[in-house]
Formats: C-alpha cells, sequence, structure tokens
C-alpha cells in the first residue's frame, strides 16, 4: 500500500497505447473487494505452494538442490501484477513449504522471511527503474534478468544457505556450492516463470489474437515442447537446438510464445536434469548444474530479449504508422486551413474589389459635385457682361482641373452713374464655399459701394471693412478700376493684385502704382489711387494670378510673356483675344489654379474720330480695314456701306504701300483719319512718301473703286506727301 | 500663307474646286492664286474658285484672278468664281467687270453633278450651308426704315 509512485520510470520511450504503465496495482488495491483481495492471497499461496512441490520434484539432489524453483517465480510475477502488499501470501506459503524441510521451526521461519524478501526486493528494484510487466522493450528484459532474478535472489540464497549452516543441515565448507545452487535455483524460477505468469494477463490486456494466430501458438509450443523433450533426452549436446524454436516463437508471438515455449523449454530441461537423461546422463552434480542452468539462461535471454526486440520493432512500426497517419492528418487539416484561408482570401479580394467600386462610385460623386461646384462658380459670375456704348467687353473664367473645389476667382463690371464704367477683378484666397460665399459678398458689396462713390479708394475702403468683420477674414486681392469713356481716363487701386495690362498695336504696359496689401490683412486700410488716360485703341487686360503663375517660372517672367503674347495679339476681335490667350497659356489638360480674364476695350473714336498710324506695309492694311471696320460699326454705319467703305479706303491704303515708299529702305508711316458727321463719312489716308503717276499702277482699279464707291475723291500732292480725302454720305443703322 | 484667308481645296471628277475663307488683299492674293495656278492638276479642266466666304477683296486680288484665269486659259482649263448675291466682296466684283472674263456664279456646283455646272441658273440658290456673312435681312424693322433692300448696290 506504501510502494511509491515516483518510481515508474519516466526516462523511457513514451508508453504506447497498447501497453499500460506498471503500477496498475496500486489503483487495483483500492477498488477491489477485501473478499477478491482474499482469495487472490489464497490463490497467490496455493501457487507458491504448488510451484514449491514443483520444484522439489525436479531437486537434482533429494531434496536439497533444486536447479529451477518456481515458486520465487511465482511469487515475482504475483506481486508485479498485483502489487507489494501481497507479500503475506508469499510468506504464508513460503512457510509451509520450508517447515517439513527445515531442521527447525526457527530455520524454516527464517528461510521464508529470506524467500518473501527477494521477491519484494525484484519488484521494488523493478519498479524503481521503470519496468513494465509486457516485457515489450528491451530494458525491461535488462531489468528482469538483472534485477528481478540475478541480483534480487542474492536475498534469498544469502538468507536460505547461512540458515542451513546456523541449523546444522550443512556444514560452513559446504555453503559456497549450497548458496550457488540456491541462488541459480530462484534466478531461473524467475526468469523462467515469472514471464510466463506476466504474460497470461496480456492475453486480454492486449489486441486478441485470430484463429490463424492460436493454432500457430499452438503449433509453436508443440514442436518447441517436441524439440525440447527430444533433444533433452536423446542428443548429449544438442540441446541448443532448442533456441531456433524459441526464437520463432518470439519473432511470431513476442512474449505471449516465448515465455510459456521458454518455461517448458526449461521445465524439460530441468527434469531431464533431474532425471540425468539425454545430456545430463553420468555426468557431476557440477557439470549438470552448469549445463542446466547455462541452457535455462539461454533460453530466458533468447526468449526475452527477441520478444522485446521484436516487440520494440512493432511499436516503432506502429509509432511510425501512427506518426505517417498524424502526419496524413494534419496535412489533411493544414490543406483544409489553407483552403478556408484561400476561400477567406477570395471573400476577401471579394470585398476589397467591392469597396473599390465603391470608391469609383465615390469617385463619380467627387466628379459630380467638382461639376455642380464648377455651375455654382459660374453661375456666381455674371452670366453676360452689360453692352456699355463705346466699349467692347469680353470676359472668360476656367476653373481648375487639379481641384475639386469651388476656385474664388471673380469679376465684374458695373455701369455706373454719368456714364463711368467701374471694373473689377479679384481673387479670394483659398477654395471651396466659404471662398465662393466670400466671393459672392466682396463683388455685391462692391457694386453697393461704387454705385454709391465710384472713387476707388473709397470702394476699396468699403470693400475692406466688409472683409475685416467676416467671421473667418479670408485674404482678398482685388482691382478695381473706373474708366470714364469721354476722357478715356482710368482710376484704379490695386489691393495686392497683379497688375493690369494696357496694349496697343504691339507695346503694352502694366498699369503700376496705387497698390497696397490685399484687403483684409492691414487694419487701417487706407488705399491711394493712380490714373492714366488709355491710348486710342488701347485694350485693357484684368487676369487672376492663374493666368501667368507656373511652377518654376517667375512671375516677372510670367508678366512679361503676358504683355507680348496680349500685345502679338490681332486687336478686332477681343472674344479671340480671350480665347487666344487661354490657349497660349493654360494646358487644357492641368489647370492648377482657376482663372478669370477682363478684357475692354474703349472704341477706337471716342469723339467721332478715327486715328490710325502705322508702318506702311501689306500685312498692316487687315489692321487698318479692323480699326476702320470697327470705327465705322460702332459709329452705326450700315454694314453695306461699312463693307464699301472698307474697299474704298483699302485701295487708297494699298496705294501708300505699294507706291508711296518705293525705292527706300524702309517703309513710311501710314495715317488713316475718319471723321463722321451725321451721314456725311471723310476718311484720310496719308503719307510722306512720293505720289506716282496713275499710269504706273497696274490696272488703275485701285482709283476706280475708290471713285466708284465714294462720293468724292480727293487726291492731293505736296512735297511732304500724299493726302487722299475719301468722302460720301452712308447709310446708318448698320446693326442690320 | 498669311493668318487673314484659308484654303480648302476639293476635287470632284474634273473639276477642283477651291474655297477661299477670309480676306484677300494686296498682302496675300498675288502669293495665293499663283499657288493655286501650280497647284491644279492638267487632268482639272475646270476651276471653280468658291468665295462665298470670303469677306475682303480688294483690286490686287482682282488682278491676280485675272493672271490666274490668263494662266489656266493657256492650260485649256476653265476658271470660274462663285460670289453669292449679298455677298459684302460683291460690288468689286461688278464694278471691276470681272465677269466679263471670268464667269461668276452665285453658287457652287452640286459635286456630283460637276459636268452639269455651266447650266446652272444665274439666279441658283445660294449653297444652303453657307449663308451670306452678311445678313441684312435678320432684322428688316430694327430700324423700322424697311429699307434693308435698298443698301443694295446695284
Amino acid at each position: 500500500m506504501t510502494t511509491g509512485v515516483g518510481a515508474v520510470g519516466t526516462s523511457g520511450p513514451a508508453p504506447l497505447p497498447a501497453a499500460g504503465p506498471f503500477d496498475p496495482p496500486a489503483r487495483d488495491e483500492a477498488v477491489i473487494s477485501p473478499a477478491r483481495r482474499i482469495a487472490r492471497l489464497a490463490a497467490i499461496a496455493v501457487a507458491y505452494y504448488l510451484g514449491a512441490r514443483l520444484g522439489l520434484r525436479l531437486s537434482l539432489v533429494g531434496n536439497d538442490v533444486t536447479p529451477l524453483w518456481p515458486p520465487t517465480g511465482v511469487a515475482v510475477a504475483a506481486l508485479i501484477v498485483f502489487g507489494r502488499s501481497y507479500w503475506p501470501a508469499v510468506a504464508v506459503a513460503a512457510l509451509a513449504v520450508n517447515l517439513p524441510i527445515s531442521a527447525n521451526p526457527l530455520a524454516a521461519v527464517v528461510t521464508a522471511v529470506g524467500n518473501t524478501l527477494a521477491p519484494v526486493v525484484a519488484v521494488t528494484l523493478l519498479r524503481r527503474v521503470g519496468f513494465r510487466r509486457e516485457l515489450d522493450r528491451q530494458r525491461d528484459a535488462i531489468a528482469i534478468v538483472f534485477l528481478g532474478a540475478l541480483a534480487s535472489m542474492l536475498v534469498s540464497a544469502t538468507i536460505g544457505a547461512v540458515t542451513l549452516v546456523a541449523s546444522g543441515s550443512i556444514t560452513t565448507a559446504e555453503l559456497p556450492a549450497a548458496w550457488a545452487v540456491w541462488w541459480t535455483g530462484d534466478a531461473m524460477g524467475v526468469l523462467a516463470v515469472a514471464p510466463f505468469l506476466l504474460c497470461l494477463p496480456l492475453f486480454w490486456e492486449q489486441r486478441r489474437w485470430p484463429l490463424r494466430r492460436w493454432v500457430e501458438a499452438v503449433t509453436i509450443i508443440v514442436v518447441a515442447t517436441l524439440v525440447v523433450a527430444s533433444v533433452a533426452t536423446t542428443g548429449p549436446h544438442i540441446i541448443f537446438l532448442t533456441l531456433p524454436v524459441l526464437g520463432w516463437a518470439a519473432w511470431r508471438l513476442q512474449l505471449r510464445g516465448a515465455a510459456p515455449a521458454a518455461l517448458i523449454a526449461s521445465l524439460v530441461a530441468t527434469w531431464a536434469a533431474a532425471e540425468q537423461v539425454g545430456p545430463f546422463e553420468g555426468r557431476t552434480l557440477l557439470e549438470q548444474m552448469v549445463t542446466l542452468q547455462a541452457f535455462n539462461a539461454c533460453v530466458a535471454l533468447t526468449s526475452f530479449f527477441l520478444s522485446a526486440l521484436v516487440s520494440e520493432r512493432m511499436q516503432t512500426a506502429a509509432a511510425l504508422s501512427a506518426a505517417a497517419s498524424e502526419l496524413e492528418r494534419r496535412v489533411e487539416q493544414r490543406t483544409a486551413q489553407l483552403s478556408a484561408a484561400n476561400t477567406r482570401l477570395v471573400q476577401e479580394i471579394q470585398e476589397r474589389s467591392e469597396a473599390q467600386e465603391q470608391l469609383s462610385h465615390e469617385e463619380a460623386r467627387a466628379q459630380r459635385e467638382h461639376q455642380i461646384a464648377e455651375t455654382l462658380q459660374r453661375s456666381l459670375l455674371p452670366d453676360r457682361l452689360p453692352d456699355v456704348p463705346g466699349v467692347a467687353l469680353a470676359a472668360r473664367y476656367v476653373p481648375a482641373t487639379a481641384d475639386v473645389q469651388v476656385g474664388g476667382d471673380w469679376y465684374d463690371v458695373v455701369q455706373l452713374p454719368d456714364g463711368l464704367i467701374g471694373l473689377a477683378i479679384g481673387d479670394v484666397a483659398g477654395h471651396g464655399l466659404t471662398a465662393a460665399a466670400t466671393m459672392v459678398q466682396v463683388r455685391m458689396a462692391l457694386r453697393a459701394y461704387a454705385l454709391q462713390d465710384p472713387s476707388p479708394p473709397a470702394v476699396m475702403r468699403g470693400v475692406h471693412q466688409l472683409v475685416a468683420q467676416l467671421p473667418v477674414p479670408e485674404m482678398v486681392t482685388l482691382i478695381y478700376l473706373v474708366y470714364d469713356p469721354a476722357t478715356r481716363r482710368l482710376r484704379w487701386t490695386n489691393a495686392g493684385h497683379p497688375p493690369a495690362l494696357t496694349f496697343t498695336d504691339g507695346h503694352g504696359a502694366y498699369l503700376e502704382g496705387a497698390l497696397s496689401p490685399p484687403v483684409g490683412v492691414t487694419v487701417d486700410g487706407s488705399f491711394t489711387e493712380a490714373s492714366q488716360v488709355l491710348a486710342p485703341g488701347a485694350t485693357l487686360l484684368l487676369y487672376t494670378d492663374g493666368l501667368v503663375e507656373r511652377r518654376g517660372v517667375s512671375l516677372t517672367a510670367g508678366l512679361d510673356r503676358l504683355d507680348r503674347e496680349a500685345s502679338a495679339a490681332p486687336v478686332d476681335d477681343i472674344e479671340a483675344l480671350c480665347d487666344r490667350l487661354l490657349d497660349t497659356f493654360l494646358d487644357e489638360d492641368h489647370i492648377e489654379d482657376d482663372v478669370a480674364i477682363l478684357v475692354m476695350r474703349p472704341a477706337i473714336s471716342v469723339d467721332g474720330e478715327l486715328d490710325v498710324r502705322l508702318p506702311a506695309e501689306a500685312r498692316n492694311l487687315v489692321q487698318v480695314r479692323s480699326a476702320l471696320r470697327r470705327w465705322l460699326k460702332e459709329s452705326a454705319v450700315s454694314d453695306h456701306d461699312v463693307n464699301e467703305v472698307l474697299v474704298a479706303c483699302g485701295e487708297a491704303c494699298a496705294n501708300v504701300v505699294q507706291h508711296a515708299y518705293s525705292g527706300q529702305t524702309s517703309s513710311g508711316e501710314l495715317v488713316v483719319e475718319a471723321r463722321l458727321d451725321d451721314d456725311r463719312l471723310e476718311v484720310r489716308v496719308r503719307d510722306h512718301g512720293h505720289w506716282r503717276p496713275a499710269a504706273d499702277r497696274g490696272g488703275g482699279w485701285g482709283l476706280q473703286l475708290m471713285d466708284a464707291l465714294m462720293d468724292d475723291v480727293d487726291v492731293e500732292h505736296t512735297t511732304g506727301g500724299t493726302d487722299v480725302r475719301l468722302r460720301r454720305r452712308v447709310q446708318m443703322g448698320g446693326e442690320g | 500663307m498669311s493668318d487673314l484667308a484659308r484654303v480648302d481645296t476639293r476635287r470632284t471628277g474634273t473639276t477642283q474646286l477651291v474655297r477661299i475663307t477670309g480676306e484677300l488683299d494686296l498682302s496675300n492674293a498675288r502669293e495665293l492664286t499663283d499657288a493655286l495656278g501650280h497647284a491644279v492638276p492638267t487632268g482639272v479642266t475646270h476651276v471653280v474658285v468658291d468665295l462665298s466666304a470670303t469677306t475682303y477683296l480688294d483690286s490686287a486680288a482682282i488682278a491676280a484672278f485675272f493672271r490666274l484665269s490668263q494662266r489656266l486659259r493657256d492650260r485649256r482649263q476653265d476658271l470660274r468664281l462663285v460670289v453669292p448675291d449679298g455677298s459684302p466682296i460683291r460690288a468689286v466684283i461688278e464694278l471691276t467687270r470681272l465677269s466679263q472674263v471670268i464667269p461668276v456664279d452665285e453658287s457652287a456646283p452640286e459635286p456630283s453633278d460637276p459636268m452639269a455646272y455651266a447650266a446652272l441658273p444665274h439666279d441658283g440658290v445660294p449653297d444652303s450651308t453657307e449663308p451670306p456673312p452678311v445678313a441684312d435681312a435678320a432684322e428688316p424693322d430694327a430700324d423700322g426704315t424697311g429699307t434693308a433692300d435698298g443698301h443694295r448696290n446695284g
């Protein structure tokens, strides 16, 4: 009951499912009934006693020398299977055996103690090394041979032999021989009997044998018995032929075959020795003992080692097979996991694709918003510029392509009292609806202030106050100009905006001066005014920075370029001018900042007169015509008459170009002046060259046309040049 | 060629159609007609210069057309001009009596029937796709005078 559980070996290979550890006795003891325990005790005692009687029958010399002492095997097996607590059965049986053959009761008791103590020691040692009664490992075979049999039986042999001497049964000189016989007898009893008894529970503990296996087992036992019986009784030295049969049994059936075969072999051999037949015939006692014990040892070692080896092999194979199937199972499991992961991945990809689709929807929505913003921005700007007599106006707004937000660029034209025209262009910093809202407020405020007092500083101060009071002050750049058509005077103030450009006939100039910080930035908001008379035929261009600002290009370079491009553009159509500027300066696919431009060109004639001065070159004829055409139309001359006057004037100018300065290295000046008094038109075409007779000029159609198309053509030659006056009454109402 | 005028040409059978859009004056007329004279292939029997979209024409251009006509006649190629009624250049054409040398029609021939060209009625309907630039009848009541037709120079 007190056996240490810790004695169970843990150093060996992990026990396989088929073989339980060598500790079940402890658990059995706890649950079995006392009656069953007593039955077991009785059974052990009876078996021990019967084994002893068998052993005595096999003694070589009377009752003294028993080469095989089965009771020790019975005791060891019983204590291994049922536990050490069953020792009293052994003790009682041993006493019962020894009482009749001992010199006195005391000697019998001591001998019985020795016979009991030896199995207990054996079992204790086996437990300590983790012995498994299945004997399916080589270490178990080694353990039962060396610890269970040879070592432990020293106890019983020593105690028994010494008791024999002490009781006077033998002399001291006989002690070594008696001790050796006792020891080998006990050890062989353990080796021959114990494994056989230990194999018996395996028949129901381990996998049941099929019928085929039973047939084989019986065959093996029969063959082994026959072989052993024949060799042990006939041949003097061929007893070793038994060994292959034992090997066969161990190979095929392991312990369950080897242990019975070994027991039979040992019993038969011992019986042969006791009967002094076969190889034992005519031998001395010592020779018999040596031969018998060597044979028994060989039988035991062969059987148990071989069966243990085969068991181990089979276990290894089973383990490998189990490992393989485990591996297969894990592969299947892993495959299933991978498959699941794959499914998840596919699902994830699908989800992502759906998300992508959603994103495209978002993009589409952003695009729609951009369109809405752009529409909003356009609607916030003047949808059409006012028709102002005496000035032509054109404007453009281009939203940024790179920005989904509404821009802050704006422009406005206000017709003011006394025929004044107010022009404004500005840029509210930032984008989005806030900037757009500020833009609208600034624009409306500017209109209101301008109508109240057109003075540029006054208007700008009002705007400044408004912007400064905004909940979220924004930076606003702004140019405000007032143009007086009567005097062609421009008055302006500039709050941080790129300067306006004026240009005429290839010459441009920026309106410098009256520059102040952007509105809403400074505290005081004081603004100055500058003014300039717009040259006849000059064009005014207002713009926002998006037109001229480029990454990596200085503003100065941008302004220079604008000056060049605007000045070089044809002047007669400011709508075309706007388009041309946008084409030139903007990359249609990528407009970084929104752009607003506003162009104003006053009528060439302010007081009814046209005055055009150009180099007398053929390429300038078209400019003269466009200037005259514009002037005539603005003067409300009918289209029909405009065309005829243009032809007449064109012929006069062509004459100048062709003839006036021929022979000179550089062309002189062509001057075209026109005036209209009511419906009386006079066009003067002058040069400073030489007049040549009409005969020199191809066809003379020019003069003919002039004569035909005008009421009166007067050509006056002076040394200073020629003066052609073309006069005609014209039809008014050119709108038709 | 200057920016003043643009030239489009199209050949239909033996007829070469040349359409001039813009203005012809001293600066570009000679250059343009000379280029035309060189460009017309020999297989062409009729050259039609459509001036429906020409907004200005001066005496230098008239002279250039005379030269072109002479040149083509030498190559047995007929030159015809198309000047619609109401065209701004109509006056110049008539005043220079160009039509006495070069036939002037009011509309271009049908591309599908080039040989019927000469049979076109003189007052044929102008090409509907190219209305005369001067729409003097667009607002006949604009000034209430009803003198739109009176502007025509006969």
